[in-house]
């Protein structure tokens, strides 16, 4: 993977951690080339607290989008068009 | 030879709609039954409150669906409509006494906290992915208010935008962001214990 070179050495020890940490999980997969995300991702790349934390915030997002949710019960959606008297059943024409 | 019948869009089956079409209506909720139930589930965390987020959600479709504005997109109106329902049935929780908790997330610039930031297990997701941990994944995102929840829900699991949220919610995008930011980190703060390596 091609290294992202930051602006300049100085910007890369100007940029705290704490400043990182404010914009680190706005977009954690943000492709975008600006100054600030250059220096963010500079940054990221030689800090371990840093890095850890950014993959770990992948990880749980990544965990709760994995989290299986239940499907529909078959009920449901009979039980509604039964409140609202529609025929659900009927061969619909309009797909 | 049979010829397919392209489906309907979005915006054809809902003009149907308005014009009495009982048809296109039940076309309308096969199509988005699945989504409806499955953001209504994550964010209530709970079969039987899903279940009637499903039913007031649709019966609000078919009452309302004169008022929809044909230029929206109607995902959006649907979202907000669910939103309202979930958030509606629950109890309306005050921030200021659980902001506290969010605070525990660590502080990268305090050393003394270095040892929470520790990497996180690599393994793959079915080795880690077991009762305890989805135990732990249930309780901490039920321990998100509201707010946090259906922001974190419709951005991460749901996909939708930054934009689309705001719109969803009625709030700023700034807002959207400084509340996703927040519960990322708080749900991660309450997995570290089980997925440091």
């Amino acid at each position: 993977m091609k290294r992202t070179q930051p602006h300049t050495k100085i910007h890369v020890h100007t940029l705290s951690c704490g400043k990182v940490y404010e914009h680190l999980c706005e977009n954690m997969d943000a492709k975008l080339d600006s100054a600030s995300c250059r220096r963010i991702k500079a940054h990221i790349k030689g800090c371990t607290n840093c890095s850890a934390l950014l993959d770990s915030l992948k990880k749980t997002v990544f965990l709760y989008k994995k989290y299986p949710a239940p499907k529909l019960p078959s009920r449901s959606r009979h039980k509604l068009f039964a409140v609202i008297k529609l025929d659900g059943q009927k061969k619909s024409s309009a797909r | 030879m049979k010829q397919q019948t392209e489906p309907l869009t979005d915006a054809a089956l809902i003009s149907r709609v308005k014009q009495g079409d009982e048809r296109a209506f039940t076309a309308l909720v096969k199509r988005y039954e699945q989504t409806v139930w499955g953001f209504a589930f994550k964010l209530c965390r709970d079969k039987e409150k899903a279940e009637e987020s499903f039913q007031d959600t649709f019966i609000n479709v078919y009452r309302k669906i004169g008022q929809f504005d044909a230029r929206a997109k109607f995902s959006t109106w649907l979202y907000t409509i669910v939103a309202n329902n979930c958030l509606m049935h629950r109890r309306k929780r005050k921030l200021d006494g659980l902001m506290e908790s969010y605070d525990e997330a660590p502080d990268p610039e305090n050393e003394s906290v270095q040892k929470q930031l520790a990497a996180w297990d690599d393994s793959p997701i079915h080795t880690v992915m077991n009762k305890e941990l989805r135990a732990r994944m249930d309780e901490a995102i039920q321990e998100l208010p509201d707010e946090y929840r259906v922001v974190f829900v419709l951005r991460d699991l749901e996909d939708r935008t930054a934009e689309e949220t705001a719109k969803i919610l009625k709030l700023s995008v700034p807002a959207v962001k400084s509340r996703l930011r927040r519960s990322r980190i708080f749900l991660r703060h309450k997995l570290h214990d089980l997925m440091a390596a």
